[in-house]
Order: C-alpha cells, then sequence, then structure tokens
C-alpha cells in the first residue's frame, strides 16, 4: 500500500517542493518515510498513565478506607469493597502501562512534499492526511513532562471543520521544528 | 462607470460614516433586548397601571450615550488592499479586513430599515462564529458601493497574479445574469414541502409567553389546579389518561365509541398538520417573496423578503461544498433544493431567521430538476451530473447496513410494546420489512464519484442528499476504520472542508473496501495539493 502511494505522489513531487529544492534540513525529515514516533514518548506516556491512574485510584481509595473505619458494614461488604478497590486499582495500572506501547506499536506519521500523514488508532483506527498547502499555521508545544523527556507535540491548523486542529504528540521535539519548518508555507503561490 | 471612476476609487481613502439613524436603530436594539425581559418581570410582578414605563426611562439613557458615541466613533475606509474599520470611543479598535479574506456581504433591510432607505450591512470572513463587521445601518447606496469596491478589487488582485480563473465561459460583463426567480406559486409549494410551521407556531407561542398577553390566559389554566379544564394533574399523567380512554375500550372489545374517538382524534390531528402545512407556507411566502439569485461577475447574489428584505453576496470560489437535498415531495413535485456552503460565520441551524438574518438562505431553494444542470454550470463549471460514473457501495456492505436498520425497527418496537401490548408481535413483521426496505434503499442510492475536479457523494433512502466538494476545497481527508470495518476488511472516509454545514451534507462515504479508501485518500490528498485553496 505505501508503495503504490509513493508511486502516485513521486511524479508531482518537484512541482510543490521547488521552493525548498535545496536540501535544508526541513527537507530531510520530508522523506515520505513512514516514521514511528520517538521511543521516549512511551516511557512519558506511562508516567502520565500513572499519574491519571492514581487521580482516580486515590479517592477511591480514599472513601473506601473511610467507610471501613466509619460505617458500620457486613465484614464480607469491607472485604468485597477492598477487592473492588484492588482490582480497580490493578486494572488501572496494567492500563496504564501497557497500553502506550501498544498505541506507540500502532502510531506513525508520514511527511513528505506533500504534506502530513498521520496512521494511528488501537481499535478504531484512522489516517490523517493533511496537504501541505492547507496548512494555515503550525504549534510546536512542549509540556513540563514532555520537557524533561525532550520530546514536544506537533499541532498543525487547518481551514476545515473537524480536523482544523491535527496534533501529533510523542516527537522528539528537535524533530516536530524540523516537520513545522517543512509545513510552513514557505511557497508564494498559496497565498489565500 | 468609467475607468476615471474607478481610479477615483482606488485614490479615494476618505473616511466613511454609518447613517445618522444608525443613533435610533442601534438604541432600539439594545432597548428590545432590555426592554422585553422587564416588562416580562414586571408584568408577572404584578404592577399595573404604566408606571412602570415612566420608571424605566431613565434606565434607557445609558443605551442612548452608547448608541451616540457608538455613531460618532464608528469609521470605515477603503484601503488599496483592505477593508479597515474604526470603533470606540475609550477603548480604540482599528480592524482591518483585507478585501481578499471577505466570504460575503450580506445587507438585511426590515420594515423600519426599508421605510427610512437604509440597511444593515454585515461583512464576513472565514473565520469566527459571527460577522466580522456589522454596520448598523448605512445607506442603500453606500451599501452597494462596499459591494462593488470590496469584491471588485478582490478580483482584480488574482488576476495580477496571472492566476486564471477557471470559469473560462463566465460573462466578464457587469450585467446581471439570471439565474434563478421564484414566483408565489413557487414559494408557496416551497412552504408545503419545507414544513417549517412548527417552528413558526412555536416561536410565536413562545414569543406570545414573553409579552404577557398569553400570561392571563393560561394562567387561568393552569391555576385551576383544582381538577377543572386542561388542569388535571401533570401533563404526562393526563397524556396517558386519553389514551388509556382511548385504547383500553378497544382492547375490551368496546368498540364502537373508540372507533368515534380515533375518527375525531385521527381528524384533529389532520386538521393540525394541514393548518401547520398552511402556516409554513405562508411564512415561506413572506419569507423569501421575490426570491432572485443572480451571477454579477464572479459573485452570486441572493435577494428575497417580504418584510425583511435580505440582499447577501457569496463569491463563487468561495462555496466550499455544494448540496442538492431531495425528500419525498420534492421528488413528487420534481423539484430539487440546492444549498451552498461557505466558510463565512456559520449560525447553528433553526434559529429564527428575523433576528439572525446572517443564517444563510439555500442557494435555490426550489428548483426544477430540468433547471439543475443549468445552475450547476454557473456554480460549479465542468461538473456534468449526467456524465459521473458513479461507485456503487460493495455487495456486502448490505449485511452490514441492515443490522443498523434491524437493530432501529427492535428499538422501536419497544415504546410500542407498552401502547399495543401483545399485538407488537403483528407489527413486527412490519418493521422487519421496513428495515429490510430502508436499508436496501439506501445502499441502492448510496454511491461516490469523482470528476476532473471535485469528489461526489450521494445518500440517503427517502431524503436524498448529494454533496460535492471540489478538490481545491478539500482541507484535510481521512480514514477511519473501526473494528467492524476491519473485519470486514472496509473503511470510511471523510473529506473535510472549511464552514462544513450539517453532518447529512457532508462527504464521508462509508462501506468503501479497504483498499478503494487508502487508494482514493492518496488521490484526494494529492489533487488537494495540486489545486491551490483560493479563499
Amino acid at each position: 500500500m505505501e508503495t503504490t502511494l509513493e508511486d502516485s505522489t513521486a511524479p508531482e513531487a518537484p512541482a510543490v517542493s521547488q521552493p525548498i529544492a535545496q536540501p535544508t534540513p526541513a527537507a530531510l525529515v520530508a522523506d515520505g518515510v513512514e516514521r514511528q514516533l520517538d521511543p521516549r514518548s512511551v516511557a512519558l506516556d506511562r508516567k502520565v498513565g500513572w499519574i491519571v491512574a492514581a487521580s482516580i485510584s486515590f479517592p477511591i481509595f480514599v472513601t473506601v478506607f473511610l467507610l471501613l473505619l466509619l460505617a458500620p458494614i457486613l465484614g464480607w461488604v469491607k472485604a468485597l469493597m477492598a477487592l473492588a478497590w484492588l482490582v480497580i486499582t490493578g486494572v488501572l495500572a496494567t492500563v496504564a502501562h501497557r497500553y502506550p506501547q501498544v498505541a506507540h506499536r500502532h502510531t506513525f506519521y508520514k511527511v513528505d512534499a506533500q504534506g502530513l500523514q498521520i496512521r494511528r488508532g488501537v481499535f478504531w483506527r484512522i489516517v490523517i492526511n493533511v496537504p501541505r498547502s492547507r496548512v494555515q499555521h503550525t504549534d510546536v508545544a512542549q509540556g513540563p513532562l514532555e520537557r524533561t523527556h525532550g520530546l514536544g507535540t506537533l499541532v498543525v491548523y487547518t481551514a476545515g471543520t473537524d480536523h482544523a486542529k491535527v496534533s501529533l504528540h510523542g516527537l522528539d521535539h528537535g524533530t516536530a521544528l524540523l516537520i513545522r519548518d517543512h509545513l510552513l508555507p514557505g511557497d508564494a503561490r498559496d497565498a489565500v | 462607470m468609467t475607468p476615471s471612476d474607478d481610479r477615483g476609487d482606488l485614490d479615494d481613502r476618505a473616511d466613511h460614516r454609518l447613517h445618522p439613524l444608525s443613533i435610533l436603530f442601534e438604541f432600539a436594539a439594545k432597548v428590545r433586548s432590555f426592554a422585553l425581559p422587564s416588562v416580562a418581570f414586571l408584568v408577572t410582578a404584578g404592577f399595573a397601571g404604566f408606571a412602570w414605563q415612566l420608571l424605566l426611562l431613565p434606565m434607557t439613557l445609558p443605551y442612548l450615550v452608547a448608541a451616540i458615541a457608538r455613531y460618532i466613533s464608528f469609521r470605515y475606509r477603503y484601503e488599496p488592499g483592505e477593508l479597515v474599520i474604526r470603533t470606540g470611543t475609550l477603548f480604540r479598535n482599528e480592524r482591518h479586513i483585507p478585501y481578499s479574506r471577505i466570504q460575503n456581504i450580506d445587507g438585511v433591510q426590515n420594515v423600519a430599515h426599508r421605510l427610512l432607505k437604509v440597511m444593515e450591512v454585515r461583512v464576513e470572513t472565514g473565520g469566527g462564529q459571527e460577522a466580522e463587521a456589522t454596520m448598523n445601518v448605512l445607506p442603500i447606496a453606500d451599501f452597494e458601493e462596499m459591494r462593488r469596491r470590496v469584491f471588485e478589487r478582490r478580483q482584480e488582485a488574482p488576476a495580477a497574479d496571472g492566476v486564471a480563473e477557471a470559469h473560462p465561459e463566465a460573462p466578464k460583463g457587469r450585467g446581471p445574469l439570471h439565474l434563478l426567480h421564484l414566483p408565489t406559486r413557487e414559494l408557496m409549494r416551497l412552504g408545503l414541502i419545507q414544513n417549517r410551521g412548527f417552528v413558526v407556531i412555536a416561536a410565536a407561542v413562545g414569543l406570545l409567553w414573553e409579552m404577557g398577553p398569553m400570561n392571563s390566559f393560561l394562567g387561568s389554566i393552569f391555576d385551576s389546579s383544582g381538577g377543572r379544564g386542561f388542569g388535571v394533574g401533570p401533563p404526562k399523567h393526563a397524556a396517558r389518561e386519553a389514551w388509556r380512554s382511548l385504547v383500553s375500550p378497544i382492547l375490551d372489545g368496546n368498540w364502537l365509541p373508540a372507533v368515534q374517538g380515533f375518527t375525531m382524534t385521527v381528524a384533529a390531528v389532520l386538521l393540525f398538520l394541514v393548518v401547520v402545512r398552511l402556516v409554513s407556507m405562508v411564512w415561506t411566502v413572506v419569507r423569501l417573496h421575490e426570491f432572485r439569485l443572480t451571477r454579477t461577475g464572479e459573485d452570486l447574489r441572493t435577494e428575497y423578503g417580504l418584510l425583511t428584505r435580505v440582499n447577501a453576496t457569496i463569491p463563487l470560489r468561495r462555496i466550499q461544498t455544494l448540496t442538492i437535498l431531495e425528500g419525498p415531495l420534492h421528488r413528487l413535485t420534481g423539484r430539487v433544493s440546492v444549498k451552498a456552503d461557505t466558510a463565512g460565520g456559520h449560525q447553528e441551524a433553526g434559529q429564527d431567521n428575523d433576528e439572525k438574518p446572517a443564517q444563510r438562505e439555500p442557494l435555490a431553494p426550489i428548483l426544477r430538476r430540468a433547471e439543475l444542470p443549468a445552475l450547476l454550470s454557473e456554480v460549479l463549471p465542468g461538473l456534468d451530473l449526467d456524465a459521473v460514473e458513479w461507485q456503487p457501495a460493495p455487495a456486502r456492505a448490505f449485511r452490514r447496513e441492515i443490522k443498523g436498520w434491524v437493530l432501529a425497527a427492535l428499538g422501536s418496537a419497544i415504546p410500542l410494546a407498552v401502547v399495543l401490548r401483545g399485538w407488537v408481535f403483528a407489527a413486527l413483521p412490519l418493521l422487519l420489512l421496513w428495515a429490510w426496505m430502508g436499508a436496501r434503499g439506501t445502499l441502492a442510492h448510496q454511491a461516490w464519484a469523482t470528476t476532473g475536479d471535485a469528489v461526489l457523494y450521494r445518500d440517503g433512502w427517502i431524503w436524498r442528499h448529494l454533496s460535492i466538494a471540489p478538490f481545491e476545497k478539500i482541507q484535510a481527508v481521512t480514514v477511519r476504520e473501526s473494528p467492524r470495518d476491519r473485519h470486514a476488511a472496509m473503511a470510511r472516509l471523510k473529506v473535510d472542508t472549511a464552514g462544513a454545514g450539517d453532518l447529512s451534507e457532508r462527504v464521508e462515504i462509508p462501506y468503501l473496501l479497504k483498499e478503494t479508501a487508502r487508494e482514493l485518500q492518496a488521490m484526494l490528498a494529492l489533487q488537494a495539493n495540486r489545486n491551490e485553496l483560493r479563499w
């Protein structure tokens, strides 16, 4: 599939990429190769997952603990409540630990002269294709956690309705900047 | 228009102002929005006499001052490439709107505006939910001038860039080309088809409620909680009572009174529906009186309204998607309705038209089927619907489509079971037949196609629509695979454009074979890139 896609785009490439014909770093990233996200993003997503899991699990723990202490409940109900908390926490922790890796295996991006293509989704899969000439503006955002991992989030804005904002998180910050430079409309013709 | 006049325009950067009557209209608008709730409040609070009206007067003074200040401070001028609007006295604001970004210029005249020969003008660009500039009010001549200046200059710009317009057969002359005129007869037909009577009646009831006259009337209904009139307990209970009195005799075997009651009810419902249709017809005739669609150069202009006269301009190349709608009554009368989505401010559907004139009427609210090709060739040159090669959904899509219909049929059987009890099993085959017909009908009509410069998708069983998205308007293309899609090796392709309206009017193609979807996605993205977006 990817090869036929390449074939169809290849003859078109020179016409569109002319303004960046010289091999700038930004052009190097636009090689049309389908890439995975930075492996460090798995570690980052796990941390985020743990934080989310903890923020769900902790209030439940407090509630259960207070109920066990104060409420006049039968012994086996107490045991059941404690067990429920353990199961919920266990499931959350497992998902938080495992899911980022699975998601990483299913996320790809591709930058070429035509634009940006993002493929992701574990159960519901989606391929988003944003033509380069439709990029209105781009952001590269970096949160505090992302900064410690050297990662960044690329946000591409189009004039569309449902995909007015397409974001790709888990990129190496430098790569995100390069893709941004590539997608920036340096082309005078598509002045809208 | 002599050339020297044009040159004179270019040099003229003088400030323009609003019409002095703006003070009046601005004040009236503010007072109305403030007075209506307070009147309602005072009436319900039990104020008698006219004293409260005098009390309100000083409270409106700030609005008067604000209206005067706005009139004095509001200036606009035509720069070579942009429209510049200055507002504000304390907090000054200068807004620059490049001509090339202006999507539409609409003029709206309600009865008062028309008597005083002024107009409310709205300038819309692609961004945001509301008009970028609202000029309340301008003399009519100034509106014409703005239209001329903005759109003429915008046309000059691309020509200078050497980007040829894609409409070789376009009449370059200034004379407007009449595309559609709807006489009263046709408007009545439209009212019948559209059936917006419910909206009108609901709005009228709401207004009466707010104004007060209903209060005493409704009060007499609702206060009589003692058990007279309609006031038999909560409405839900009353409805159940009515239904039981209607149905239980049938179930008990006591037919005659039941049949009588049933006929009465059916007659009442029919009468109500007829009245609703009539209201809809009158409403449509008033709202769209003398609807005209003309083409002036590269702009489409619509003009309509008996009381509130609306004058809307849509540049041809601002049309993002075009949708052709067709309901059962449309087909019966051989008509279609054509809608054009622009990227201009989008109003929520169903809002009252008098208050929100920015809600755009369809390009052609009603059109003879035979006249469709002529209109399409004006709006999207080079598109011939008859020559389009439609790609139907694959045969195995039926198995997936019918599941949804059967679920809907079974879902609607549950409330029926409450009412019909055992009889629901008699209704079940009918429901399943409906599901089968629905799935078949939907798939029979569902198809997609690409032409040299657009992607087309049609859908629907009884209410059909056909959407056309030109390649140059495509913003992004997505292919989705749900778990069920993956099981069937299918995918759903969606074309995203600016200002896409209703969900049902987008180009979103389900049941594509996975390979087809990927190829189509690559092709559309490539075409989008090749056809530069021209706002």
